[in-house]
């Protein structure tokens, strides 16, 4: 018996750390908000509380509104919420979860499956936070990450030039206390109307009195100009990321 | 001959006293900081040491907004009371009766929120150019009309699914711009300030706290640490319109507790990871740079530089010069040049102090006591700092800096872990722990910056975590965990009232005044989340209670005037 009991703890001590643990270090166990191994810290104790599974899965992928607990389903990859998820229940003595994220896109990081080497360098430029915003994701959200000041990515332009030279209707020129400027109209209704300024970037939304604003059809605002930062080689490896990305 | 040397000297002295900003308040609390000189100084004398006994509250305003705490300077300008909440309502009261003139909800993303340091909490609005801006849990710079409370522009300041980071601080107005900062410091992100045209949102200027390739301080990065370094200015910062120069706090490198990925080798105890735990002056225009003083070289406490910069002027060997005072969390206050960024001199404030020797005549740190890897050691103050994000307060009439502190230690624990950009980076965690032979846990001192001595020292059992109000009237106002917001002699440190509000103070209190009448209003609501859950288990019979609500103290109406 003391055999046995040695053979289970045995293994638990000298594996590497498993990727529940190591995701729950860097994204739980802060000091700041919970501790390690589910110790008190900022955030309450998590190891021990007798919470069951559901539970867990939920207040891990949708937060607590109302208190400093995020909702990790927006921010992680699928295989780090499930890691995550089982090593928390493995706190509370769970042993063999059952583990059900739900539909929906579910995390931030690379999309699954996973991306080709080319398509990684273009959804590494994609968001590249290092060009400020210069980037593709100031305007543009994919897979749950980046600003969705356009609507989806439907069509992907079949290279460099096409997406230079992308046509864009919906950007119009509205007329706001004498100023003219390329805009995006979100909505006109009785009362106020909102549009995205795209004088500069990033856009800006703006709300005013629907009687202040004059728009008219067509702008002088072009794709190529916006995505100027990066070069036709940089753009193919975005366009491969596009393809592998988005479904149709 | 004589004559003439007193003409000569007077001419001198004119020349050198023209136009001297001025620090303090009157009717209006028209910014963060009290003025953008961030000294949290009322020049209202009405209520003053002889009276503040009979202050009673004049209204209170209750938010709805129980998520967590009460923690913005609410900003008064013309009478109107501009007020925001944790969770992004924003209020405009008649600030002399408190009616809702206008209310605002920012649609807070559902459920939860994204990011990956999340806080719900939010220390105010920033009011000019007939707007009120403010900052979004999902990183948004708002602005809303001053006189209706309608959106105006909305521009995202980057991604909180991708960066880790969100906005709490005020933003600060400068002429025709709006400068915020944000959080993230403690995620892998690459910190900086973001300038907005007010009129219109559309962006101004950026200044990145970490050097890119090619830039002037690059260098002391290892690698490609510079990419996710950490450094954020978190805090608001403070403008000098004769200098034009903008100031701010940077908060520390990341990851926190352990510098293997960041430091270059042979580094240690030199500058490193520029311009992280700095004080920086930025030309309010175009956001360059024009000097910095980094506090912590090579930050692995988490000490953070992000707090108010405080803009005085005080003599020197008989010469008027433009200083700045500014502690970070270690408690280590420094005194600089505001024009060059010369060092002047630095003291330490916290009683217990075990994480460097002592700073030399040049304020360099000495006898660096760090986390290990594979150790805990117990280091003093702590990474919840000796003080935080509360400001401190200072007097023109003393001469005095008023500050809150706490005299707690912590367990540090150091652990190498890789960079994923918007994740937690602290490299570690920290543990918090009371000092041993200590009754009281905190105190609100009053230092004099020039001789570096504190002139006296309020004790209190528990700890601090209010902002700290001066007035002319010589009180200093500050409220404590157990709910009491009192008033202490600015002179003595003498409680001279004191007001149980019914929750703990977190809040930021303010002086102003309308028709004539002085009102001091301060938020309540303890936070429950971060500093104040780690603080509040040290004190296990303590229930320390959370709320969302302002209250606004006067004097009573002589009943004869009201006839009148």
């Amino acid at each position: 018996m003391k055999h046995a009991l040695l053979f289970l703890i045995v293994p638990a001590l000298a594996w590497p750390q498993s990727l529940g643990e190591k995701v729950f270090a860097q994204s739980c166990a802060t000091g700041y908000c919970h501790g390690a191994k589910g110790t008190p810290a900022g955030a309450p104790r998590l190891a021990a509380r007798g919470f069951d599974q559901a539970y867990i899965t939920s207040t891990i992928m949708r937060g607590l509104p109302g208190t400093a607990m995020p909702a990790f389903g927006a921010t992680l990859p699928r295989a780090d919420l499930t890691a995550v998820i089982a090593y928390v229940a493995s706190l509370n003595g769970i042993v063999n979860p059952s583990i059900n994220l739900g539909p929906g896109p579910g995390g931030a990081g690379p999309p699954e499956p996973a991306l080709s080497a080319e398509a990684e360098r273009g959804r590494a430029l994609f968001f590249d936070a290092l060009r400020g915003f210069s980037r593709c994701s100031t305007c543009h959200e994919v897979n749950g990450v980046g600003i969705p000041v356009t609507t989806a990515i439907a069509k992907i332009p079949t290279d460099a030039a096409a997406l230079r030279a992308l046509a864009t209707p919906d950007i119009r020129t509205a007329t706001v206390d004498g100023e003219a400027m390329p805009a995006l109209i979100v909505s006109q209704a009785k009362t106020r109307a909102l549009f995205y300024d795209l004088t500069s970037a990033p856009p800006v939304l703006r709300t005013v009195d629907p009687n202040a604003l004059k728009v008219a059809e067509g702008s002088a605002w072009r794709h190529a100009s916006v995505i100027g930062a990066y070069n036709d080689a940089e753009l193919a490896s975005i366009l491969a990321f596009l393809k592998e990305a988005i479904k149709p | 001959m004589r004559f003439l040397l007193v003409l000569l000297a007077m001419g001198a002295a004119c020349a050198q006293d023209a136009p001297r900003p001025d620090g303090a308040t009157h009717a209006d609390w028209p910014h963060y900081g009290g003025t953008q000189f961030s000294w949290r100084y009322s020049a209202l004398d009405q209520v003053n040491a002889g009276n503040v006994k009979n202050l009673v509250p004049a209204w209170i305003f209750q938010t709805g907004d129980y998520a967590e705490n009460l923690q913005a300077t609410p900003i008064v300008v013309d009478g109107v009371m501009y007020l925001i909440t944790p969770r992004i309502q924003v209020f405009a009261l008649d600030a002399a009766t408190g009616h809702l003139l206008w209310q605002y909800k920012y649609p807070t993303p559902r459920p939860g929120k994204p990011g990956g340091m999340t806080f719900v909490q939010n220390r105010g609005v920033a009011v000019g150019d007939g707007k009120v801006f403010f900052g979004t849990t999902d990183n948004y710079l708002v602005a809303l009309d001053q006189k209706t409370g309608a959106e105006q522009w909305r521009v995202s300041v980057d991604d909180p699914r991708q960066c880790g980071c969100d906005i709490t601080a005020a933003p600060l107005v400068v002429k025709d711009k709006v400068i915020v900062g944000g959080n993230g410091g403690d995620a892998a992100h690459r910190g900086y300030l973001t300038a907005f045209y007010t009129k219109t949102g559309r962006f101004a200027w950026r200044w990145y706290v970490i050097p890119g390739p090619g830039e002037k301080g690059h260098d002391t990065w290892k690698g490609d640490s510079w990419k996710l370094g950490g450094g954020a200015p978190w805090m608001t910062g403070s403008f000098d319109p004769q200098l034009n120069l903008v100031y701010w706090g940077t908060g520390n490198a990341g990851g926190d507790f352990n510098d293997e990925d960041r430091l270059v080798p042979g580094a240690k105890g030199k500058e490193a990871n520029l311009y992280t735990a700095s004080v920086v002056a930025l030309d309010a225009d175009t956001g360059k740079l024009r000097w910095y003083h980094q506090e912590v070289p090579d930050d692995v406490w988490d000490f953070d530089s992000a707090y108010e910069c405080v803009l005085i002027d005080r003599a020197i060997n008989g010469q008027m010069r433009k200083l700045l005072v500014h502690m970070n969390k270690s408690g280590v206050t420094f005194v600089l040049d505001r024009v060059t960024g010369e060092f002047i001199g630095a003291f330490s404030v916290p009683e217990v102090q075990t994480w460097i020797s002592g700073i030399t005549e040049d304020g360099k740190l000495v006898g660096r006591r760090e986390p290990e890897a594979g150790k805990v050691v117990n280091i003093c103050p702590s990474a919840a700092g000796a003080k935080s994000w509360n400001s401190t307060a200072y007097s023109p009439r003393t001469g005095y800096l008023y500050a809150p502190i706490n005299e707690v230690c912590n367990d540090l624990t150091s652990t190498p872990t890789e960079a994923m950009e918007g994740r937690s980076h602290a490299n570690g965690g920290f543990s918090l722990k009371l000092p041993p032979d200590r009754k009281t846990y905190s105190h609100i001192d009053a230092w004099d910056p020039m001789t570096r001595k504190r002139v006296w020292s309020m004790p209190y059992r528990y700890v601090l975590l209010a902002s700290v109000l001066a007035t002319a009237g010589d009180l200093v106002f500050t409220g404590d965990p157990e709910g009491d917001f009192f008033a202490l002699d600015a002179r003595t440190g003498n409680k001279l009232w004191s007001y149980q509000t019914g929750a703990g103070n977190r809040g930021s209190a303010v002086s102003y005044s309308i028709g004539g009448r002085q009102y001091i209003a301060t938020p309540t609501g303890w936070q429950q989340a971060i500093a104040g859950a780690q603080l509040a288990p040290l004190f296990p019979d303590q229930n320390w209670r959370g709320g969302s609500t302002l209250i606004v103290f006067a004097l009573p109406v002589v009943p004869s005037e009201v006839s009148k």
